[in-house]
């Protein structure tokens, strides 16, 4: 009886021609993107036809939940002698003194662990009153975990209070702590952010397209009333049109 | 994992050993799968453009004389509003999209007459307020729409000599570099006639439709536009139009 054989063959397959193109991919995705960045509140941005890309540094990012929170993002440029460190700690020093121009009664200070701690923060908004303890979880075991949560509010605690306190301010001599900060910013040395603010390009509002006009229309007004009326909103690009 | 096969045909003697060298690559490919992976998902390649806005200062204005007043044949107000659940003064959405609503009216509220009547009546036959939509894509027809077609009737004279210019650009005959100079020109040509669209929203509008509104001025040309607050009698023509358009 004739037995059929199988010849026996390598199962072998050369994969040096699929490594190429993985390293190509990733090459160009290496390349091409950006880091999301962790923010206490996911928004979806309204679509624009605009076409304008948002700058990549010296602008302050604004981003307002639709309950009305507030919550700030610096982008500095680091090439100029404006670290974006430095430049917290001087914003900081700021916003301190402004704060407690206010509130001489109970002011606020901050040691030089928490301004260090304040310096490599990302996004950043809790009441000033607040802000010692909220820096001093930054030493902590898991302290940015701790810090997240606090600022997403997911750590279950009411007496964490997220986002910069803002409310209906015309009083230009009276600010509220979300006008200190802005103020703030405008104040600190590095010249080129003073002006993309001047021109209109240093600050950008991020909100989501179903936020009511009233919480946007209460950032708005707050920046007007510190004479800061040129900003910019974020969008998406709109397919087509 | 290099795989080295050797290859001795019969072990001749004084001849060297052929040699068949292999790298498997199959574990390269799956940490640089692995690597694409976290990269495609913790990364973005979208950038957010902006839409620059210039708002008045909230000092006030000490001598009138200095404000430029709109003629009122000029002015159009768009008033923005979000669609409200039958009933009720919540927010009405679909697919955890908020609905919004567009009125529209030319010049005083309640034309020249007033919306208010003796003794602070108001008085529905003065109401000149109209209600739009937003300029929805159905992909058939490329004519414009609701509220675009309105600020686009409003400002037609511009238009024409936008209209112009894109096609003197389509067909080569000028650079990019002039079409923009020239559109900018025209756009500010105090010649033309051209509307003032004052936009208003109220409390519960949708920032969306903010934004969307912004973007008509920027499509049709709109060179002088401005977001202002709401008034009394733009708060009593719409709940006026309400009870007049009860479906």
């Amino acid at each position: 009886m004739g037995r059929v054989k199988i010849a026996r063959k390598s199962t072998f397959i050369d994969m040096t021609a699929m490594s190429d193109v993985t390293v190509l991919l990733l090459t160009f995705f290496m390349l091409t993107s950006t880091f999301l960045q962790k923010e206490p509140t996911t928004v979806i941005t309204p679509a624009s036809v605009s076409e304008e890309k948002v700058q990549e540094t010296n602008y302050i990012q604004v981003l307002v939940s639709p309950e009305g929170k507030v919550w700030l993002t610096m982008n500095n440029d680091t090439s100029a002698n404006w670290s974006n460190e430095k430049m917290r700690m001087e914003l900081l020093d700021n916003v301190t003194t402004y704060y407690n121009r206010s509130h001489s009664k109970n002011p606020v200070n901050f040691t030089p662990q928490q301004k260090i701690a304040f310096s490599k923060l990302g996004s950043f908004g809790v009441p000033l009153a607040q802000m010692g303890e909220f820096l001093n979880l930054a030493s902590m075991q898991e302290g940015q975990t701790k810090m997240d949560k606090w600022l997403d509010g997911t750590d279950n605690n009411p007496a964490h209070k997220s986002g910069i306190p803002i409310q209906w301010s015309k009083d230009k001599t009276n600010p509220d702590e979300f006008q200190m900060w802005m103020m703030a910013m405008r104040d600190t040395q590095n010249e080129n952010l003073a002006q993309a603010i001047k021109d209109g390009k240093g600050v950008a509002i991020k909100a989501d397209q179903n936020t009511a006009f009233d919480v946007i229309h209460m950032v708005m007004d707050n920046l007007q009333t510190i004479n800061m009326n040129k900003f910019t909103l974020l969008t998406a690009l709109k397919a087509g049109e | 994992m290099a795989e080295i096969q050797q290859n001795d045909g019969g072990g001749k003697k004084g001849h060297q050993k052929k040699m068949a060298i292999r790298v498997d690559f199959t574990p390269m490919v799956d940490m640089n799968m692995l690597l694409i992976t976290f990269f495609m998902l913790c990364t973005t390649m979208i950038k957010s453009q902006t839409l620059n806005i210039a708002l008045p200062s909230n000092e006030e204005v000490k001598n009138e004389e200095n404000m430029s007043q709109a003629s009122a044949d000029d002015a159009v107000t768009i008033i923005l509003d979000a669609k409200r659940k039958a009933g009720s003064q919540e927010v009405d959405s679909v697919n955890g999209k908020v609905v919004n609503e567009v009125y529209y009216y030319f010049g005083k509220p309640g034309g020249d007459a007033g919306i208010f009547g003796p003794g602070g009546t108001v008085v529905s036959a003065n109401n000149n307020m109209q209600m739009s939509e937003f300029l929805v894509d159905d992909g058939a027809s490329k004519a414009a729409r609701g509220i675009r077609k309105i600020i686009q009737d409003r400002n037609k004279d511009v238009l024409k000599e936008i209209n112009k210019l894109k096609a003197d650009f389509r067909d080569g005959r000028i650079t990019q570099e002039q079409y923009d100079e020239k559109a900018s020109k025209v756009r500010k040509d105090e010649k033309l006639k051209k509307p003032v669209i004052i936009i208003k929203c109220t409390p519960e509008a949708s920032y969306g439709s903010l934004v969307q509104v912004l973007d008509e001025m920027q499509i049709n040309s709109i060179s002088k536009y401005q977001i202002d607050n709401m008034t009394k009698e733009d708060s009593v023509m719409i709940v006026d139009y309400h009870k007049n358009h009860a479906k």
